[in-house]
Order: C-alpha cells, then structure tokens, then sequence
C-alpha cells in the first residue's frame, strides 16, 4: 500500500459506507454515500441522503414501547415529539416529525434501543478513507475501488476531491455517482481525481424533468457535454432509473444514445429498472412518498430497451 | 388585542389559510368565519394557496392575499372549489425551492411568514387544517402566531372533536358508492371488496359499511382474520343470495399479517446506502393493496368470486352534505369567537351540545379511532356485519 500523504481533517457529511459493492464502477468496490442532494426526484429510493445535515430516524420495530422504555416521551427530548396512541394495539412511540425534527444525535443517542438514530455524521477525509482502506487487497485484486455516491457527491466538492484524490494516493481506482445538477465550479474540483463517473439521464425534456425532479435539465445536459469534452480520460457511464409511466420508453432511449453516443469516452448506458423496496426509509424519516402507485417495469420491456442500447454500441448476442 | 397599521376603517384585520387537499366545505368555513368577522367590524382576507400567497406574493398579479370582502361573501358558492386554492404542502417551516444555483432545497421561512403576517397587519390567523396541519400550526403558534385551527378530515381521525367537517360529505358519497357496488355485486354474482379512506381510524368503512348492511366491515382498530371473514361469508352467500359486500378501511390490519414486498434485486441494493439495513424490510402500502390483499386471500378460501375496488381519494371531492355546510358555517364562526375571545393556540372544537376551543395541544398527536365500546360496534353486530373477528 502507498503511504497515506493526506492528512486532511476536512469534513464532510457521510450517509452510509458501504463495502462489497459491484455495480457502481469496475471490481469490487466500496461505496461512500453522502448526504444532499439539489434534486427531488419524486421515485428517490434513498430519501435518507437527501437533506444536507444528519437527520432523525425512527425504527418502531426497535421500540420497546412505553411501558417498557418511554425515555422520548419526557424531557429533554421535545414536547410532543414523541407520543404513543391511546387504545392502540402496542404501546409503541410514534414521531410527530414536525416537533421531532430538529431532534439531534445528543438526543437520539438517549434512545437505549437504537429506534432513534441519525441519519448521517460529519466525518474527515482520513476516518472515512481509513474505512475504505480496509478492503485494499480486495481492490488489488479485482482493479476496484471507492465510488462517491449520495445524495449527490458533487454537493461537497472539497470533501469529494480529497477523498477521490486521497483513494487516488492510495492506488485505488475511483468513481462517482452523479446527477451533475450543481455549478461546473464544482466538478471542475472533482472530476480530475475520478476514473468512472456514472451519470444519469433521468428525462429527455427539460419541462418534465422539471416536473418529476424539481429543476429543468439544461444545465444538467451542459455539464455533461462538458465533462465529456474536459476529461477525455474518465469512462463515462450514462444511466438511467426505468420508471414506466415517466422514462421507461424507447424514445427515451434513443434520445440518450442520441446524446452520448458522439463521445467515445461514453462508455455504456446502464439502466436501473425501478423497484418500490426499501421504501420504509420514508417511514422512518416520517416522509410522504409521492411515487405511490408506479409499478416495476416488466422484463421484456427492459430486454426490448437494453437491446437497443446494444445494438447501439455495437454489441450483439447479448 | 389592537393595531395601528393602516387600515382604519376596521377594528382588527385577521386572515384566513387552508391546508393541503380539498375536503367539502371549505368555502362555507370562509363564509363563516368572515360573516362573523365582518359582524364585528373586522377585516378579513385570505391567504392564498396555503401561505404561499404571503410567502410569494410575486407569483400572484392580483396579490396574495385575498380581501373577504361583503360582497365576495354574499356571492359565494358553499359548493364551488375552494375559494383560496391550496398549495400541495403547507409547512413554513420547510418551504421547497429551487436556489440561485438552481438546486432544490427546503428552507426554514417560519420567521419570514410571521413578520409578513404581522407587516400586513393581520394580528391572528385561522387555519383550516388537518392532523399534520395542526401541529404545523402549534409550532408556528409557540413562535408567536395567533392561531385557531378548524378541524378538516375525510377520515374524522382528528381527537378532541367529535366531528371534523368533511367526513360527512364523504360518508355520504361513500354510501352512495357502495350503494353501486352493491347493486353490481348483485347483478354480476360476485363478493364487492371496497377499499375506501382512514389509515389509521375506521369511521368511514364502519359507518359507511352498517348503513348498507355490508357483510363484512375491516377496521384499523381491529386486526382481522381472514380465515374467519372467509368462513362467515361461506355461511351468507348462497344460492338464494350468491352476493357479498365487504368495506375495508386502507389501513386494515391481518392477525396473520400481509405478505411482504419482494426483497431488493442486488444491482439495486448496491446503489441504496442502507439496502443491508433493517430500514429495507418495510415498505409502504400503496393504495387499493387493502382491498387487493382481502379480495386475493378470501378468493382462496371461498368459491365466490371476488373482486376489489378503490374509492379511495374520489370522495374528498364534491359539493359539502347539508351537515358539513351547517359544521363548516359554525367552525368558521367559532374561530371568529376564539379569536375575539383571546383563545389563541386553539382548535374549534364540537362537543355536543357545544362548540368549544380545545388546546392544540390535546387536539395533535392523538387519532381518533373507533373504541372498541363504540355504539357503531354495538350497532354493527346487532345487524350482524362481521368486523373481522369474533369480540
């Protein structure tokens, strides 16, 4: 292993980090998630990383309930944040997630049973490259690395770049996983520490990619075309989460292809057909999730559009 | 309570909000509480769509707020849409936008919708709201705000009043439904599984379900058995009368439990940042999965056949029931009352034979549920609908 020379404290705030992934960039590879994001794409799975700083979670399957535990329900923690139903059929607590909000990890850490816990921690560059550090021999021998996800990475570019640069230091390959709807100040700091960046197109047109994520997609497709142009080295993967109903259609597709297919360093297009799991997470955050009735694309329907993708990029026999 | 801002001709200037998501008579509540208003030489006006109005005033050319004047009351429709419009989300305290960097972000602009409140001169609002709008507004009143809520629920979840305005409407759009499906149960020879509105609270299915003599009525307060649902229905469907009706609530509960959602494939667990965790073994229910739960589980266990439907969120539209015009009128009126009154932090309340002022306090993080003593309870079982299992 090459010596650590960052020694950075820096800090950023880290969702989750992830070992034995193998799906967001080449070999097996550890996954840094990092909370924020400037989107608010209404089939988000990971609601969890959307908001800037930690947050409060509740898990009532820890809850012990109040005749057993009730140490939410009196001081310090917030009047009314915590309540149980009266004639209900258990005595678990539930979150009134307006009073219970600003609750932070001093107070969740009162919680004995863990049903109360923070979303996210303020981390330096070197607690959370130590963790990646773990696997090395594992990257060696698989060419992986660490990937950069969230939320959306590039909203903490100093944090990203020494992470990104500090793997780089440590041999490691690096790669990031992206919407790119932040100012090109800000990939600009990053991109040169990265080997794969993973980007998605999540809608052609720019009214309803406004529609379904909150912003139109002009800028998004400019920094695109930009760090196509920039960084001739990194492999670009584009990708795309297949909602039928939204983005799941061949026109879709083909507008993709149509818009990366000028730049040899595109590499693939990856699709992600949507899946209602882990929806929970919503629960936890006591959020309303506003996908409620999209289904799972079918799997013919996903054959019929990665077949394209292939036949795009001049694959055949898959 | 007095001001000195400019608007002489009147003794106080209140304003008037509505919460997220139509329910029958909202306009009748305006009526009230500035009929009321008006009697008492106050200016009323409106916020327009939720706070937005005084939030972003700039998107509205002919300005946010709203004057409830005399001759805008006196021509108003009780039945029309909602005379102020609403906002999808109405919370102050998180207030989505898109930056000057054109990211999406949620910002805190409590503080900014008091000072504009109180640079307009309006000294106390009323609040049209429903469960979660009530503890909006009780912390928008522990920061200053002079606030009456008057009670709106579909699903009469709220605690401390016996009745939310709204209910009534749906109660009775809802038997006009199961009424239909009834008659098309009977017709077509089949088991009718409706699944209608209250996650948490059964009144509509239960009142709903005994004023149509359903057979089986599913309530959230009472976990049911299907096996058990199944064997009653055995016993009156038959060939004289080859129909069944069943109401559930959306928030039904099974003692054996519904099954769970198909785990994760693995590409998409490894973009989650807690695929591995515990927080992935739940999922939401997604509307019409109650009726489609009971409806496939009694189809395996009977030889009728079943079929679900979804009423759902059809029945928040529509004109109010002459009960809710008369509630809404009065809740209206009586915001009017708290506030000349100095009862603020306050949700209208009717207590029969009253209209009274409860603390936000007693009326947020309660649901009124269906107790088990209820006389809807009583009254079910005497017509002999099944509620899910043996009490």
């Amino acid at each position: 292993m090459n010596p650590a020379t960052s020694t950075s404290a820096l800090t950023g705030i880290v969702l989750n980090i992830q070992r034995y992934c193998s799906h967001d960039g080449p070999g097996i590879r550890t996954n840094v998630f990092l909370k924020g994001c400037s989107l608010r794409c209404k089939w988000c799975g990971n609601p969890e990383s959307i908001a800037f700083k930690p947050e409060l979670s509740y898990d009532p399957k820890k809850c012990t309930g109040k005749k057993a535990c009730g140490v939410c329900l009196k001081a310090p923690f917030p009047e009314g944040a915590f309540y149980v139903v009266e004639g209900a059929e258990d005595d678990k607590v539930r979150v009134n997630w307006d009073l219970a909000g600003d609750c932070d990890e001093a107070l969740a850490s009162l919680c004995p049973t863990g049903a109360l816990e923070m979303f996210g921690k303020r981390m330096t560059v070197d607690e959370v490259l130590a963790e990646v550090e773990k696997d090395e021999s594992i990257y060696r021998s698989t060419k992986g690395g660490m990937t950069l996800s969230g939320g959306e990475c590039l909203l903490q570019p100093d944090f990203s770049a020494a992470l990104l640069k500090g793997a780089h230091e440590r041999g490691f390959n690096t790669a990031i996983e992206t919407a790119c709807n932040v100012p090109w100040a800000y990939i600009e700091k990053v991109l040169p520490h990265v080997d794969t960046m993973l980007h998605d197109h999540k809608l052609t047109i720019t009214e309803r990619h406004k529609k379904w994520t909150g912003v139109g997609n002009e800028r998004i497709l400019a920094n695109f075309k930009k760090a196509y142009e920039t960084f001739p080295d990194i492999d670009f993967i584009a990708r795309t989460p297949l909602i039928p109903g939204i983005n799941a259609d061949e026109e879709h597709v083909r507008a993709v292809l149509a818009f990366i297919r000028p730049h040899k360093n595109v590499i693939d297009y990856e699709l992600l057909p949507y899946h209602r799991f882990g929806l929970g997470k919503y629960l936890s955050l006591g959020v309303v999730y506003e996908l409620d009735d999209y289904k799972t694309p079918s799997a013919d329907l996903v054959a019929h559009l990665q077949a394209i993708i292939d036949e795009a990029f001049g694959r055949t026999g898959k | 309570m007095s001001k000195e801002i400019g608007h002489a001709s009147f003794l106080r200037r209140i304003a008037i909000m509505v919460g997220a998501g139509h329910v029958p008579g909202l306009n009748a509540v305006i009526m009230g509480a500035a009929m009321a208003a008006g009697k008492l030489g106050w200016e009323m006006v409106g916020i327009r769509d939720g706070f937005d109005g005084l939030l972003h005033p700039d998107r509205y050319p002919d300005g946010g707020l709203l004057p409830l004047s005399p001759q805008l009351i006196e021509n108003l429709d009780p039945n029309a849409a909602g005379l102020l419009g609403q906002a999808p989300r109405v919370d102050p305290f998180h207030v989505r936008r898109v930056n000057a960097d054109e990211m999406v972000e949620e910002v805190d602009m409590s503080d900014q919708l008091l000072k504009k409140l109180q640079a307009e001169g309006i000294d106390a609002l009323i609040a049209v709201v429903g469960g979660r709008g009530l503890s909006i507004l009780y912390k928008l009143h522990r920061k200053g705000l002079n606030a009456v809520c008057v009670p709106r629920s579909i699903e009469n979840d709220i605690a401390a009043t016996s009745v939310s305005f709204g209910f009534n409407s749906a109660l009775s759009f809802t038997i006009e439904m199961l009424d239909r499906v009834r008659q098309a149960a009977q017709s077509a020879r089949k088991i009718g599984v409706v699944e209608v509105l209250g996650d948490q609270a059964g009144w509509l299915a239960l009142q709903a379900g005994i004023a149509v003599c359903a057979d089986a009525v599913l309530i959230p307060e009472i976990p049911s058995d299907l096996q058990a649902v199944a064997a009653r229905l055995q016993d009156k469907v038959t060939a004289r009368r080859p129909w069944g009706l069943v109401v559930v609530a959306e928030g039904a509960t099974f003692v054996d439990g519904p099954k769970a959602e198909t785990k994760p494939p693995s590409l998409k667990a490894s973009l989650s940042p807690l695929a591995t965790g515990d927080a992935s073994d739940h999922v939401i229910r997604r509307s019409g999965q109650a009726a489609e739960t009971v409806a496939s589980r009694l189809q395996l266990a009977i030889a009728e056949e079943t079929f679900p439907l979804v009423l759902g969120p059809w029945v928040r539209g529509g004109a109010p029931t002459a009960v809710d015009r008369q509630l809404a009128l009065a809740y209206g009126a009586g915001a009017v009352r708290a506030i000349k009154a100095g009862n603020y932090g306050t949700m209208v309340a009717f207590v029969p034979p009253d209209v009274k002022f409860v603390p936000l306090a007693d009326a947020i993080n309660k649901v009124r549920t269906v107790p088990r003593d209820s006389e809807f309870i009583q009254v079910a079982r005497s017509l002999g609908i099944f509620l899910g299992r043996e009490l």
